[in-house]
């Protein structure tokens, strides 16, 4: 991937990240299960505009790889620098992994067919 | 019970954001990407971490619905494709969304700890000036 591309994609992926782990959590504090949705749209909706909308993160192959990812690594790893424990995670961890894997799958049986 | 949980929370919110999301910004644009954030994200937010369908206890580090669904895009794309080369073609991309990531995470952690400390400094300084003042 060229240099240009590369910066691109890691401000995508931080700009993400930091918005989710920065604000979700107030906005939940402050409006309830509302704010979940606000967060939704303003933190979600308006990062995919910049990143898959108009493009600031940049796709190197075929394997669709979301802005979500960011998040997913970002806030493990995050959780992690806070204090929080990585091994009492590991389970749900490859839970999740194996539900990721189970929807593509299933994605897989009827898209494009 | 748990870990099952977090395997059907995951594969929903993978499946609705990897064929939904893009059928809104095919036909109605970037407002229907928009859109679509709004109510797919904030669905699944809300079975899977606002009541808590994913698996996250006391303590551990959190696991969001996030890792779930960028798995699943990816391997939406390697199961339609029956071959593992795309994903490996694709790994530089998951190398930088990965790394701005973890550095955008750490950087609102850093932050959140830094006003979280001029805060009770603020505070500190106040209830000094009134005992001063008393």
């Amino acid at each position: 991937m060229a240099v240009n591309f590369a910066i691109a994609t890691f401000a995508g992926g931080f700009i993400f990240a930091f918005l989710v782990a920065f604000c979700w959590g107030p906005l939940v504090e402050k409006f309830g299960p509302i704010g979940g949705w606000l967060a939704a749209a303003f933190i979600v909706g308006t990062a995919w505009t910049l990143n898959h909308g108009v493009g600031l993160i940049h796709q190197s192959g075929r394997a669709w790889i979301d802005m979500a990812y960011a998040v997913g690594i970002g806030l493990l790893i995050g959780g992690i620098y806070s204090g929080a424990n990585l091994a009492r995670a590991l389970p749900t961890a490859i839970s999740a992994i194996v539900g990721g894997t189970l929807g593509g799958f299933i994605l897989s049986c009827f898209l494009g067919k | 019970m748990g870990n099952f949980r977090t395997i059907v929370g995951s594969a929903i919110a993978g499946i609705f954001v990897m064929s939904v999301w893009g059928a809104f910004a095919a036909k109605y644009g970037i407002a229907g990407g928009w859109f679509a954030g709004f109510i797919i994200i904030g669905t699944a937010w809300f079975f899977n971490h606002c009541l808590g369908v994913i698996d996250n206890q006391a303590g551990a580090a959190p696991v969001d619905q996030a890792l779930g669904i960028g798995i699943a895009g990816s391997m939406r794309d390697v199961f339609m494709a029956g071959s593992i080369s795309p994903l490996i073609e694709s790994l530089p991309t998951l190398l930088f969304v990965g790394l701005g990531g973890i550095a955008g995470a750490v950087c609102a952690a850093m932050f959140q700890q830094d006003l979280a400390k001029a805060r009770s400094a603020a505070a500190k300084a106040q209830s000094e000036a009134t005992s001063r003042s008393a």
